[in-house]
């Protein structure tokens, strides 16, 4: 654990909460972002957190980074932060440099783009922030293997699209496009590892806007008064808040211990569950909070949507619940002789080799 | 309480909802509407309810003097299912048909039923429900919106919120405080009120729903003068003349069938793909669908049969069983397919998904949330 953490994640705080407000956060849904924010952020050094010094980095550690990413996922913040952060990651993790500017990945799909004399064609659907941003770190197939690679989005044709959250989603396309780095070709255990942290990175997110949620609603129920009380002396809505900060400790407890886990590499499938398990802290998590605001938290006016419809849109990208329990159930078919509580406590049990 | 009667539908009723299935594909297939998840609240299409309204089939069961067809409250549900399943906009007279229309042939006077069931029968005349305001939302009896005796009329001041489909609305029911609060009964001094929603000093003003769209909205009251004619019932009379008409409200099939084009077209992937796995899953979502069904249109049958007595209980529980079981489809359909739920899908499936997403957590709200609901069955169980 790096001891900027605090300091770090105190200052990242501070500038989220002075500069994202409803207003800010919605204008993504008018095709605009949060440069000034980036700006911000980038000033400070926290677009750079765990970044190796030879490549200009700021300091800090990936258990850094990720709790800054949970915060941009607590405020909803409408900056291409994780995607951006992430890209470079890949990059220096494959040896290559980071990215100047704006980045942003994909990693699913690998089928998607051919590599052939250092010139990239193939279209990739759903790219996170692609017209906003000018890099693009992608994995590509050549006749030697699959490699990671770089290139200038400038070349791309460029479709927008939005998830449900009315987030940048588009769909990108080369045609003989000439990248900026190719890293060497990848094994699968390599990718498997981009593919797990690029899970950790949606995680982190996640973690924050459930955990936004929590705070939306218990505080509306101490506000909103029905039959002359606040709505949290009904016992029906006291059960969903329990309901509720279950779950929200569940995610909570889950996103430090894979930070924990990716930190001291020991991660022993943390990942993997904290992603399958997710699957119902986000059902549970939209559905009773919505329940609880009634009426107002189906406008468009009050902020709860703006987390809710993130989560109901992020749990269908990248690696998703289905890919982690295919993950598993190969494992457990594979440790066909251990006892299942061998298995569980194995920790050299890893998919990731950091 | 729980002994509901079962329905065997009649020759004459099988004959009319396949009558009805193929007139709404053959409206599909000309593109007069697009299929929708929830098109009872959020499908307003003023020119599909005058085109249904044509074929007589708004205010089915009224008299035939108002320009109804007398028929049987089966008949109506069966028409209703069909609209439901088929995804068909018909949120523009929805509440005029299920509410309004009931609501003035058992309490209001000659004169209002001459005046609005024709209109209504023929898709021309659309009424909002205006019950719900800032401060009063399961505590319905609080409301603040008040009448003024005037010489020959009411004078309305206030505000109602959450008024679905007010902007395309000719009129408002209104529930209105006609006389204060007498310190015991907060249920006594209610009153419901017919309101020109293009009168003098009424504004609306819509609130965006979180997918952006607009079907609900503010309505504002200032200084509006609604004539005596326009007074539904008894003066004072408005709790119980609301209560009466509950059991229509919570207990018919859009209480089940909100997300039912998304079931539908998840059994067509499943079977698109031959995933048995999946379809066996999928049959559990179809068992419970049923098992609804079953409860609810022998709900239908006892307000065929008078018996109001028995209704309230069963009426809760469909809405409190059946709403959550619609909300549950787009989180169990994710499990079986791939899914990447957009509003403008081209894939039918993701457009459902994102239709059904976004809509589901008003399910349980809209109409009493469930948590009013449990406390009706809870405490009708024990007193019975
Ligand atoms: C899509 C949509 C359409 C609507 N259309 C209309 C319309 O056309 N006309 C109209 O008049 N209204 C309409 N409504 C409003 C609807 O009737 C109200 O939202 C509903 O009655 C709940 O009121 P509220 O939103 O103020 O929630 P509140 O009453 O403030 O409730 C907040 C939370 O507290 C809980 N709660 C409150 N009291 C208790 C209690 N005693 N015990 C346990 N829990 C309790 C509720 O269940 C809920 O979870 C619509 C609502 C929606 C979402």
């Amino acid at each position: 654990m790096s001891e900027m953490k605090d300091m770090i994640l105190d200052v990242v705080e501070r500038m989220l909460k002075e500069n994202v407000d409803k207003d800010l956060v919605d204008i993504i849904e008018q095709g605009k972002w949060a440069s000034n924010l980036w700006g911000l952020l980038e000033e400070n050094g926290m677009t750079m957190v765990a970044t190796s010094e030879a490549n200009g980095g700021a300091g800090g550690d990936l258990e850094d980074l990720l709790n800054i990413v949970r915060l941009t996922g607590k405020y909803a913040a409408p900056i291409p932060f994780s995607e951006t952060t992430f890209a470079n990651y890949l990059l220096e993790q494959t040896n290559l440099h980071v990215a100047n500017g704006l980045a942003t990945y994909m990693l699913s799909n690998t089928q998607a783009f051919v590599l052939e004399d250092g010139k990239l064609s193939g279209e990739a659907i759903h790219v996170p922030w692609a017209r906003h941003t000018k890099h693009f770190v992608t994995l590509a197939n050549s006749v030697d293997g699959i490699h990671l690679v770089e290139i200038d989005l400038g070349q791309a044709e460029i479709t927008h699209y939005a998830n449900l959250a009315g987030e940048p989603r588009d769909t990108v396309k080369f045609q003989n496009a000439i990248v900026s780095q190719v890293s060497a070709t990848l094994s699968f255990d390599e990718i498997g590892t981009m593919t797990t942290l690029e899970t950790a990175f949606q995680l982190a997110s996640m973690t924050g806007a459930i955990d936004k949620i929590n705070d939306l609603t218990v505080q509306y129920t101490k506000e909103r008064e029905q039959f002359g009380r606040p709505i949290h002396r009904f016992q029906l809505v006291q059960q969903h808040i329990v309901n509720l900060a279950g779950e929200t400790a569940i995610a909570l407890a889950a996103f430090n211990n894979i930070t924990d886990a990716l930190l001291n590499n020991h991660q022993n499938n943390e990942v993997a569950y904290a992603r399958i398990r997710f699957e119902e802290a986000i059902q549970a998590v939209a559905t009773i909070s919505h329940q609880v605001h009634a009426a107002i938290g189906t406008t468009h006016e009050h902020a709860l949507n703006q987390y809710t419809r993130r989560l109901w849109a992020w749990r269908d990208e990248g690696a998703n619940t289905s890919y982690w329990t295919d993950v598993v159930a190969t494992q457990l078919l594979e440790n066909s002789g251990d006892r299942l509580w061998d298995y569980l406590t194995d920790t050299k049990n890893t998919v990731i080799k950091l | 309480m729980f002994q509901l009667p079962t329905v065997q539908f009649t020759k004459e009723q099988e004959q009319f909802r396949l009558e009805v299935r193929a007139f709404l594909q053959e409206e599909i297939a000309k593109g007069t509407f697009i299929p929708k998840c929830d098109s009872w609240l959020s499908g307003d299409d003023p020119s599909f309810s005058r085109l249904i309204g044509q074929k007589g089939w708004i205010g089915i069961t009224w008299p035939k003097k108002y320009g109804g067809q007398e028929r049987s409250t089966i008949d109506r549900y069966i028409l209703t299912e069909e609209f439901l399943a088929s995804g068909a906009p018909v949120a523009a007279h929805w509440f005029a048909d299920r509410q309004t229309g009931p609501l003035l042939l058992r309490y209001g006077t000659e004169e209002q039923r001459e005046l609005f069931l024709p209109q209504i029968i023929k898709g021309d005349c659309y009424f909002g429900i205006g019950l719900s305001e800032p401060n009063s939302g399961s505590d319905l009896a609080s409301v603040s919106t008040r009448a003024e005796k005037v010489e020959g009329g009411w004078l309305v001041n206030g505000q109602k919120i959450w008024t679905s489909n007010a902007h395309i609305c000719n009129y408002m029911v209104t529930l209105v405080r006609t006389s204060p609060f007498d310190g015991k009964s907060k249920h006594a001094g209610l009153s419901q009120l017919i309101v020109d929603l293009h009168a003098d000093g009424i504004t609306i003003v819509p609130i965006k729903f979180l997918t952006g769209e607009s079907h609900y909205n503010e309505v504002f009251f200032d200084n509006v003068f609604v004539p005596d004619n326009m007074v539904v019932g008894e003066i004072g009379n408005g709790w119980t003349q609301g209560l009466a008409e509950l059991a229509y409200e919570r207990s018919g099939p859009e209480r089940i069938l909100s997300t039912f084009p998304l079931i539908d077209e998840l059994i067509q992937e499943l079977k698109r793909q031959n995933n048995s796995e999946g379809l066996k899953q999928a049959s559990k979502v179809v068992s419970r669908l049923w098992a609804l069904r079953n409860l609810s249109i022998g709900v239908a049958q006892l307000l065929e049969s008078g018996d109001s007595e028995n209704v309230a209980i069963p009426a809760a529980l469909v809405k409190a069983l059946g709403t959550k079981f619609e909300q549950s489809i787009p989180e169990i359909t994710r499990l079986l397919v791939q899914t990447y739920p957009t509003l403008d899908a081209t894939r039918k499936i993701d457009r459902f998904m994102a239709e059904s997403i976004l809509h589901a957590p008003g399910f349980t709200i809209r109409g009493g949330t469930s948590e009013v609901l449990y406390g009706v069955v809870a405490k009708g169980v024990v007193t019975q």
